[in-house]
């Protein structure tokens, strides 16, 4: 899990890489680097492209993270999911909470449209 | 007529990865096994005697079709070689063929017939051969000497054939039964209206919503505020739970579907959600999103009741010097307050009641009790009991619903203990954090894993109740 600023847009836009498995045995670490990443800036970008594998208390993790943004009066927007990954926002209608983007780049995009 | 139904394992493999534990010859479309659409299709050809063979295990099969007597035709199976090919395989069984003319379904196809067209009459005027084939694998032959040499030549079959080699494929055809064709096969199920199939012991709440065309298996329970279909086909002992959708997707067997779910153009088996169109596939590691209805042995449940008890056991010895020095200095005190509470037990233990001890974390004695936790030390006895789990739930009051255990389906998740997994993992003991994390163990932990997690809870125990 690796955090870092971008600055391509003229904005600060936090990214944080998420790599391997997100589930019970390690999405407290998420949320305890969270709040850090957000002092840094409110818009906050999860590149999920090397994620494969999310269960409900890595989204509830996911859900939670928004939630501390929304509070700053910011967003965070989720990039490359992988399809079993995306499978489970669909289920869970945790799809309509989030702006999913295909890539990183359309997610950085975003916030500047 | 005779047929030779030839399905060898090559044809099927992705089922036993896609839905492992079925056999593919029983894989349901549409709630009906594929081998009773070949069956049915033998017997719309006027075959009398049917012959299953597999390069695989035919036992399953065997199981279910016996021999035959059902349809009214004699069922019989054999092996065959991975390299037979249908020469071979036709020469072998001779005996079985005679001079009758055979019909051969080669390949793990599906049959697209209708059940109104007379097939007899058309197989018999049309010449040896492959009459039928499917794009990618599998096809009708004919062989023998029954036709009738005068007759004209037949016009192209009404037969059509589709291989069914991925979920993509089981998908289209399940769902394409359902939506156009239903009319065509013989479904399983009742209903009063076309397009709308449901089985035995089928209970519906009242405010769910069925939605045609909709197939539904036996054993079912759905539940408040669930949406079925349109196009939806759930299979036999399933249960869907509240608020959930389920429409162009397909359920199968002993699967159950969690609340506020919405399964949309999916395939669900267990713990196994796939996406046809995607080809991916997630296997759920959450039981209160999707798992299997069945229940696991209670062979693991005696292993586990005993492992707790004699770490119960082994945990009582450790601290029996310092709860008997420190337990009767804080009654003295008047710090060590109990509690008769009733709890929801687990299983058909309806309700047990508990005494709890809350100790104050102050001064010389409290502190100790704390890093000892020594308010649960009287229930440690109540595991080798048998009445709590040495790790698990935290026991939910019976007067307090919010923390009720849901009595629909969850009741075997639900474990009473002295400690529980969130307490083991740090997490905040209510909430549904904590719900999350212990299901999730539950499921996932063993009795070795037990005992690690209890040590877990006993040393984050005195961290959680030390004031910052």
């Amino acid at each position: 899990m690796t955090f870092h600023i971008d600055t391509s847009t003229g904005s600060n836009i936090g990214i944080a890489v998420l790599q391997g498995r997100l589930d019970v045995t390690n999405s407290a670490a998420l949320l305890n680097a969270f709040p850090e990443w957000l002092q840094q800036t409110t818009s906050i970008i999860f590149d999920c492209s090397g994620l494969n594998f999310l269960d409900s208390s890595g989204l509830g993790a996911f859900v939670r993270c928004l939630r501390q943004t929304l509070d700053q009066n910011g967003d965070l927007r989720l990039a490359a999911l992988a399809s079993n990954v995306a499978m489970i926002f669909e289920l869970t209608k945790a799809k309509q909470l989030f702006s999913i983007h295909p890539n990183l780049q359309d997610a950085i995009d975003s916030f500047s449209s | 007529m005779k047929t030779l139904i030839v399905i060898k394992e090559q044809n099927h493999a992705w089922v036993r990865n896609a839905f492992p534990g079925i056999h593919p010859l029983l894989l349901t479309l549409c709630n009906k096994p594929y081998i009773e659409y070949l069956i049915d299709f033998a017997i719309l050809s006027r075959s009398e005697e049917i012959r299953i063979m597999s390069d695989g295990s035919l036992g399953e099969v065997e199981a279910y079709c016996m021999n035959g007597s059902r349809w009214g035709v004699e069922l019989t199976y054999s092996n065959i070689r991975t390299t037979d090919d249908i020469t071979t395989i036709l020469q072998k069984n001779s005996r079985f063929c005679r001079d009758n003319r055979t019909m051969v379904i080669n390949g793990f196809v599906f049959v697209d017939y209708d059940k109104e067209s007379q097939y007899d009459s058309i197989i018999n005027t049309m010449p040896d051969g492959v009459i039928a084939s499917a794009e990618n694998e599998g096809c009708l032959i004919l062989r023998g000497q029954e036709r009738n040499p005068d007759a004209a030549p037949a016009p192209s079959p009404p037969i059509n054939l589709e291989s069914i080699d991925s979920i993509e494929s089981y998908y289209r055809i399940s769902l394409d039964i359902l939506k156009n064709k239903s009319s065509q096969f013989v479904l399983p199920g009742y209903g009063n209206e076309p397009e709308c199939f449901i089985g035995r012991n089928v209970v519906i709440s009242k405010s769910a919503e069925i939605e045609k065309p909709v197939s539904i298996g036996n054993n079912v329970q759905i539940l408040s505020g669930t949406h079925i279909g349109p196009d939806a086909i759930v299979g036999s002992n399933v249960i869907i739970d509240k608020n959930s959708t389920v429409t162009e997707s397909i359920v199968l067997d002993n699967t159950y579907i969690g609340e506020e779910l919405d399964i949309t153009g999916k395939t669900a088996f267990q713990n196994m959600l796939s996406d046809p169109g995607t080809q991916a596939v997630l296997s759920m590691e959450d039981p209160h999103l999707l798992r299997s209805t069945q229940n696991n042995g209670t062979l693991s449940a005696l292993l586990r009741q005993i492992t707790h008890a004699i770490t119960a056991l082994t945990i009582i010895i450790l601290l029996m010097l310092p709860f008997l020095l420190i337990a009767p200095l804080l009654m003295v005190q008047g710090k060590w307050k109990k509690r008769l509470t009733d709890y929801h037990g687990a299983g058909d233990k309806k309700v047990i009641s508990i005494a709890t001890g809350t100790i104050p974390n102050q001064g010389v004695t409290g502190k100790l009790a704390s890093i000892f936790s020594l308010n649960r030390y009287p229930l440690l006895f109540r595991v080798i009991k048998g009445d709590l789990s040495l790790i698990g739930n935290l026991p939910a009051a019976v007067s307090d619903n919010s923390s009720a255990p849901d009595q629909d389906n969850m009741t075997h998740y639900y474990r009473p203990a002295v400690f529980s997994y969130a307490e083991a993992e740090n997490w905040p003991v209510i909430g549904s954090d904590a719900a999350i994390v212990e299901r999730y163990y539950m499921v996932h932990s063993n009795p070795l894993k037990d005992i690690g997690m209890t040590m877990k809870a006993l040393i984050n125990l005195p961290h959680k109740n030390t004031p910052k």
